[in-house]
C-alpha cells in the first residue's frame, strides 16, 4: 500500500475523505481503515515533520494519531525509537494550537519517558503548569504527575496545592486525582495537602468534591478517628455527586463496622443516613446503600426497606440495575433467605431474563429462598431453562440443586431425575463431571436416593463419552453396589463396558464385576463365568486384572489366613496418602530391595496452608525450603545410610524446619525433628554467612534437664563448615516406647573458628573456639502425631469401637474469636482437619471440627470438636474422641488439658 | 480501580485498548519502579504496565464475551457480566463493541457511569453512533476523550459536554 493511501484527517474536526471510494452500489462493501497498510517505520519517518522550524499543526496531529494507533495495537517502539520519538515531540511544544498541544499531552504519557528523558520535558511542564490558560495546567499536572519521581515532585509540590483549591474545577480535578496516583507512592507528602484537600471536599462542583473525598479518605484511611470524624460531617452536610454520595456511604458502612467491632452496645450513630439514602434520587446511590444495609447485622426490620428497593430494581429497565439487585439478593440469601422470600416471584419472572448472568443468579437465589414445597414447580421451571444457557452457568445451577437437595432431602426424586435428565443433555466434560460429583454426593448423603441414584449412573455410562467419568462410576459402583438390595441387576451394565468400551474403562469394570463377586457370594460364579471371557482381551491390563481375581478369589493363590485378607489385599484401600505414594515410587531405584510400601510417608502435606500463613518468610537455606512431597522419603533413606541411626527402625514423623536463629544472623541453624518409635533425632541444618570465616568442629550441646524422659545416645558433629554452604548435625536421644514424651531442648552451637583470606580463599592454621546461643526448642503432643485424612469421618467414626470413646468438656477462657480457638487447638493436636471443618463461619457461635490423625504406635485417632460461645467470647468445648487404643484416647484428653 | 477498557470492532479486533495495573487479582506485583526496572533488565515488553500474556487473556476473555453475547443486541444495551472478583460492563455503539472492567468501587453500577460517559463522548465526536471506518477516522479525538474520562484506572470527568470542551483544551462551564 503506498503511503499516500495511509492517513487521513484523523484529528480534525471535519470528516475525513474515504481514501477508496466506496461502492454506492454495494452497501456490503469493504470500508478501508484509515490505518490501512499502517507501518511503524514510515510513522517514524512521518514523526520528522515534528522538528520543522515552521510546524504544520495538522500533520503532526495525524502523525500522532497513528503513533497512538500503532502503540495502542500492541506496536512496541525499541528504546532509540522511542527516545526520538520523545524528543520529537517536545519540540510540539512550540506550537499554540490547541488540538495538537492536547494530543501531545496525551502522547507524553503514552510514550512514559524514562527518568533521565523526563528532564527534557519538565521545563516546558512547569512553565504550562503556572500558564495562565486553564486546561494548560490541568494538563501539565497530570502529566507531570505521571512522569516524576518523588524528589520532584517536592519541587511542585507548591503548585499543585494551590492547584487543589484552583477555581477552574477540571484543574482541581486533575490536582486531585493526580494526589490519589501519587499517594501511593509518596504517601507522606501527599499528607501534607490535607487543608487544601478538605476545602475541595466542600466544593460546589459535584466531581471536584468525588474526587476531594476520595483523596482525603485515602490521605487518613489509617486514622479511624479522623475518618469517623469526615464520615458524621459529610453525612450532616449536602453531598452533591452521586459518585460522591456512593464514597460516603462506603465509608460510613466502614465506620459502622469498625465501630461496633470495638464496642458490644451496637451503637450505629449512622444506619439513619444509610437508610435515608435508600431514598436518594440516583438509582447508583440507593442501590449502594441497600447493598451496605444487607451486608451488616441488622434485624430484620432494618433490613425489610433495603430488601424492598432491591426487589422494586428486580423489574428495571436496565440491566445493570436488575444484575447489581438480584447479584445483592443471591448474596442475602445465602445467609438470610427468608427475608428474599418476599422476592421469589419477581425472581421467577427474571428466569427468562436475556442476560444469562442475571437469569442464573436468579435462578440460584430462588434455590436457596424457595421452600420445600415449591422445590417441584421450581425444577420444571429450570428444566426449561437449562437448554440455552453455557455450561459454566449450568454448573453453577447444578451445584445449587446440590445444596437444595441435602437441604430438603424427602425432594431427592425430583432432583435426582433432573441431575440425570441433564446427564442425557449436550454438554462439556466439566457440566457432566459436576452433574456425576453431585449424584455421588446425594448418594452418600440420603440414603433412600442410593438404588435411585446408581441407575441413573448406570443408564450415564451406557452412552458416555468422558473416560473419565465412566472409570469414577464403575468405582463408585463396585464400591456401593453390592451392598444394595438386588446387586444383580447393575452387573448387565457393568459387563456391557467390557464388552463395548476403551481399554481404560475395560479394566475399570473388570476390577467392578470382581467387586460384586468379592461381597455377594449368590453372584460369584457367575461373575466368574464372566471374568473368564476377559482373559480373552486384547489389552493385556484387562487380562492381568482378570486373572489376579479369578486366581485370587478363587481362592487358588492364598494371600494372607482368611478371605478377608484376600478381599483387602485386593480392595482395600492404601492407607497412605496416594501422592506420598506417587512420589516415593517415583524416587525408587530399581534394585535388590523391593519397594516398601509401610516406609511411604502418611502425612499429608499442607503447603499451601502454610504459605498462606507465613508470607514473605522465606527460608533462608536450601535445605530449609518447603519440604517437598517426598522429603520424609527423602530423610528416611538419608538418616537409614547413618550407620548411627540405621537401627531405629521406620521413621514415623519428620516436623518442619524450626528456626534457631534470626533471620541474617552470622550463622543460620534451623531443627528438623524426626520422631521414630524409641528415639527422637534432631537435624540441625547450620548455614555459616559470614565470608571471612571457616568453622570447624561444629557441634551443637543440647541440654536437655527439662526434658526427664530424652537420653541423649549419639552425636554427628561437622568438620567444617565453610562460607555460604548448609550441612547438618545430628543430635539423637533415646526415648521410652510409644510414650509421647514431651519437653524442652536447650542448645549451644560451639565450633572452632579460623580467618579466611577473602582474596585467596585460605583459612588460617590457627583458630579460635567460640560458641553461639541458638534458640530453645520443644517436642510437643502434636509431633507424635501425623495429619491422616480419611475420606468420611462419619462412617469411620461409626465403625470404630464405640468403648475406645473419651467424652470431656473444657473451658477455652476469653478467646479472640471462635475461629482462632479452633485452630489453636488443631494447633495443640497437630491433627489433620477433615471435610472443611476447620472453617467456622462468620458470626457463628457455634461449631463443630472433625479432626483425624495416626499417633505413634500406628493408632488411628478420630476426634470431634464441639465449640460454643457462652458470654463474650468465652469459649467452651466438647472433646470426644474415638481411637484403635483406648490408652491414645485418654492420652490425647491430657495433651488437650495440659495445652 | 477500572482495569481495562477496550474497544474492538465486530469481528473482535481491538481498536484501542488500555489497561490500568493490576490488571488481575490474582498475584500481587512488586512496587511500580520495582517492576519496571526489572522489566527493563529482562527486556519484557509491558502495554500499561501490563504484561502481555495478561492482555491477552482479557482481549480473549472479553472478544468471547461479546460474541456470545452481543450478537443481535440493541444498540447501547448495556450487558454486564462478572468473573472472579471483576465486574465486567459492555455494549455495542455503532458498529464498535466496548467493554470496561472494573473491580472494588468500580462495581457494575459504577462502571455503567462510565461505559455511559465513553458512549456519549464517542457519540459525541462523532456525531451519530459510529461505523468502524467513522470510529477510526476519528481515533485520535476518541484517544482523547477516554484520556478525559478515564484516567489511570480511576473516573475523572462524566459528562460528554464537559469532555468535548476539555479536549480542546477549552475549559469546562460550571452550570
Amino acid at each position: 500500500m503506498p503511503r499516500s493511501l495511509v492517513g487521513g484527517d484523523l484529528a480534525g474536526p471535519e470528516m475525513a475523505q474515504p481514501y477508496m471510494k466506496k461502492d454506492d452500489d454495494d452497501e456490503e462493501a469493504v470500508e478501508y481503515s484509515p490505518f490501512f497498510g499502517i507501518e511503524k517505520g514510515a510513522v517514524l519517518q512521518e514523526a520528522r515533520a515534528f522538528h520543522d522550524p515552521q510546524l504544520d499543526a495538522r500533520r503532526c496531529s495525524q502523525v500522532i494519531t497513528k503513533l497512538l494507533y500503532l502503540l495502542n495495537q500492541g506496536e512496541t517502539f525499541a528504546k532509540v525509537e522511542a527516545t526520538e520519538v520523545f524528543f520529537a515531540v517536545t519540540k510540539l511544544f512550540q506550537s499554540s494550537d490547541a488540538g495538537l498541544r492536547r494530543l501531545v499531552y496525551l502522547m507524553i504519557k503514552e510514550l512514559s519517558p524514562s527518568s533521565d528523558e523526563v528532564i527534557i520535558v519538565t521545563s516546558s511542564l512547569m512553565k504550562d503548569m503556572n500558564s495562565k490558560t486553564d486546561m494548560y495546567r490541568a494538563n501539565a499536572i497530570r502529566v507531570l504527575c505521571r512522569i516524576i519521581d518523588g524528589t520532584l515532585l517536592t519541587q511542585i509540590e507548591r503548585y499543585l496545592k494551590q492547584a487543589i483549591v484552583d477555581k477552574n474545577p477540571a484543574v482541581a480535578s486533575a490536582a486531585l486525582v493526580s494526589g490519589i496516583h501519587l499517594a501511593q507512592a509518596n504517601p507522606e507528602i501527599v499528607k501534607r495537602w490535607s487543608n487544601e484537600v478538605q476545602e475541595s471536599v466542600q466544593s460546589r462542583a459535584p466531581l471536584v468534591q468525588f474526587h476531594g473525598l476520595a483523596l482525603i479518605h485515602q490521605i487518613r484511611q489509617n486514622d479511624r478517628l479522623a475518618v469517623s470524624k469526615l464520615v458524621s460531617s459529610l453525612t450532616r452536610g449536602s453531598v452533591r455527586s452521586p459518585l460522591a454520595q456512593c464514597l460516603l456511604i462506603r465509608y460510613t458502612s466502614q465506620v459502622m463496622r469498625e465501630s461496633s467491632m470495638n464496642s458490644q452496645n451496637g451503637d450505629r450513630p449512622f444506619f439513619d443516613f444509610l437508610e435515608s439514602s435508600l431514598r436518594h434520587k440516583s438509582e447508583m446511590v440507593i442501590l449502594e446503600a441497600a447493598r451496605k444495609i444487607t451486608k451488616m447485622d441488622v434485624t430484620s426490620r432494618e433490613l425489610a426497606p433495603a430488601i424492598t428497593v432491591l426487589q422494586l430494581f428486580l423489574s428495571s429497565s436496565k440491566p445493570v440495575l436488575r444484575f447489581a439487585a438480584v447479584r445483592t439478593l443471591n448474596k442475602v440469601a445465602m445467609t438470610r433467605p427468608l427475608a428474599v422470600t418476599n422476592c421469589n416471584v419477581d425472581l421467577e419472572s427474571l428466569m427468562s431474563d436475556t442476560n444469562r448472568s442475571i437469569a442464573t443468579l436468579a435462578i440460584t437465589t430462588l434455590l436457596k429462598t424457595g421452600n420445600e414445597s415449591s422445590v417441584d414447580r421450581l425444577m420444571k421451571q429450570i428444566t426449561n431453562f437449562m437448554s440455552d444457557i453455557a455450561d459454566e452457568f449450568k454448573i453453577v445451577v447444578v451445584e445449587a440443586i446440590r445444596s437444595l437437595c441435602l437441604k430438603f432431602p424427602l425432594k431427592y426424586r425430583s432432583m435426582l431425575n433432573f441431575l440425570s435428565n441433564s446427564l442425557r443433555e449436550e454438554g462439556g466434560f466439566e457440566y457432566k463431571k459436576a452433574i456425576v460429583d453431585s449424584i455421588v454426593t446425594l448418594i452418600s448423603e440420603i440414603p433412600d436416593a442410593k438404588e435411585i441414584g446408581l441407575l441413573y449412573l448406570c443408564e450415564f455410562i451406557e452412552d458416555c463419552e468422558f473416560t473419565y467419568l465412566s472409570s469414577q462410576i464403575l468405582h463408585f459402583l463396585g464400591n456401593e453396589g453390592p451392598r444394595t438390595s438386588d446387586p444383580s441387576r447393575y452387573i448387565r451394565y457393568i459387563y456391557n463396558r467390557v464388552i463395548l468400551e476403551n481399554a481404560t474403562v475395560r479394566a475399570s469394570a473388570v476390577s467392578t464385576l470382581a467387586k460384586f463377586g468379592a461381597l455377594v457370594d449368590t453372584l460369584r460364579p457367575r461373575i466368574f463365568v464372566l471374568l473368564r471371557r476377559c482373559l480373552f482381551d486384547t489389552e493385556d491390563e484387562v487380562r492381568d486384572r482378570a486373572t489376579l481375581y479369578l486366581q485370587t478369589l478363587g481362592g487358588e493363590v492364598a494371600i494372607g489366613n482368611s478371605e478377608k485378607d484376600a478381599k483387602d489385599f485386593l480392595f482395600g484401600s492404601f492407607d497412605v496418602p496416594l501422592a506420598n505414594l506417587e512420589a516415593s515410587l517415583r524416587t525408587y531405584e530399581p534394585s535388590e530391595e523391593p519397594f516398601d510400601i509401610s516406609l511411604v510417608s502418611r502425612e499429608v502435606r499442607l503447603l499451601p496452608l502454610q504459605e498462606k500463613k507465613a508470607p514473605g518468610k522465606k527460608a533462608p537455606a536450601a535445605a530449609a525450603a518447603p519440604a517437598p512431597v517426598s522429603a520424609v522419603d527423602a530423610y528416611q533413606k538419608m538418616l537409614s545410610s547413618i550407620p548411627e541411626f540405621s537401627g531405629f527402625g521406620r521413621l514415623f514423623k519428620s516436623s518442619e524446619p524450626v528456626e534457631l536463629t534470626e533471620a541474617e544472623t552470622e550463622y543460620a541453624v534451623n531443627v528438623v525433628k524426626h520422631i521414630y518409635e524409641n528415639y527422637v533425632v534432631f537435624q540441625y541444618n547450620c548455614t555459616n554467612t559470614i565470608e571471612e570465616q571457616l568453622l570447624e568442629n561444629v557441634t551443637v550441646c543440647v541440654d536437655a534437664s527439662d526434658a526427664e524422659e530424652f537420653s541423649e545416645i549419639c552425636s554427628k558433629p561437622l568438620a567444617s563448615l565453610p562460607y555460604n554452604s548448609t550441612r547438618q548435625i545430628f543430635v539423637a536421644f533415646e526415648k521410652p516406647e510409644h510414650v509421647p514424651a514431651i519437653g524442652k531442648f536447650l542448645n549451644l552451637l560451639k565450633f572452632t573458628v579460623k580467618e579466611v583470606d577473602t582474596s585467596t580463599g585460605e583459612a588460617d592454621d590457627d583458630g579460635v573456639e567460640d560458641e553461639y546461643q541458638l534458640e530453645d526448642f520443644d517436642i510437643v503432643a502434636a509431633d507424635y502425631m501425623l495429619r491422616v485424612p480419611v475420606s468420611n469421618l462419619r462412617n469411620a467414626w461409626e465403625n470404630m469401637d464405640p468403648d475406645s470413646e473419651r467424652v470431656d468438656e473444657y473451658g477455652l477462657g476469653v478467646r479472640e474469636s471462635l475461629a482462632e480457638a479452633v485452630s489453636a487447638v488443631i494447633n495443640i493436636l497437630g491433627m489433620q482437619p477433615c471435610e472443611g471443618t476447620e472453617v467456622v463461619p462468620r458470626n457463628a457461635r457455634s461449631h463443630t471440627c472433625l479432626l483425624s490423625g495416626m499417633f505413634i504406635g500406628d493408632v488411628k485417632v478420630l476426634v470431634r470438636l464441639s465449640f460454643g460461645l457462652s458470654g463474650p467470647n468465652e469459649v467452651a468445648m466438647k472433646l470426644a474422641v474415638r481411637s484403635d487404643d483406648p490408652e491414645v484416647s485418654d492420652k490425647i484428653h491430657e495433651i488437650v488439658a495440659s495445652g | 480501580m477500572i482495569l481495562a477498557v477496550l474497544f474492538a470492532n465486530s469481528d473482535g479486533n481491538i481498536l484501542i485498548e488500555r489497561y490500568c495495573p493490576p490488571p488481575l487479582p490474582l498475584s500481587a506485583r512488586p512496587p511500580r519502579d520495582l517492576a519496571a526496572s526489572c522489566m527493563r533488565s529482562a527486556g519484557i515488553r509491558r502495554f500499561h504496565g501490563v504484561p502481555a500474556e495478561e492482555r491477552l487473556h482479557w482481549r480473549s476473555f472479553l472478544v468471547k464475551l461479546g460474541s456470545e453475547n452481543l450478537k443481535g443486541s440493541k444498540n447501547e444495551e448495556l450487558h454486564v457480566a462478572s468473573h472472579k472478583s471483576v465486574s465486567i460492563v459492555y455494549t455495542t455503539i455503532g458498529d464498535v463493541c466496548l467493554y470496561i472492567v472494573g473491580k472494588d468501587e468500580y462495581d457494575e453500577l459504577a462502571l455503567a457511569e462510565v461505559i455511559f460517559a465513553v458512549t456519549s463522548a464517542v457519540k459525541d465526536v462523532c456525531a451519530k453512533p459510529p461505523t468502524e471506518r467513522l470510529f477510526l477516522d476519528k481515533y485520535g479525538r476518541i484517544c482523547l476523550c477516554l484520556d478525559e474520562i478515564v484516567w489511570k484506572g480511576l473516573l475523572e470527568n462524566t459528562e460528554k459536554d464537559r469532555v468535548r470542551r476539555l479536549i480542546r483544551l477549552k475549559p469546562p462551564v460550571e452550570p
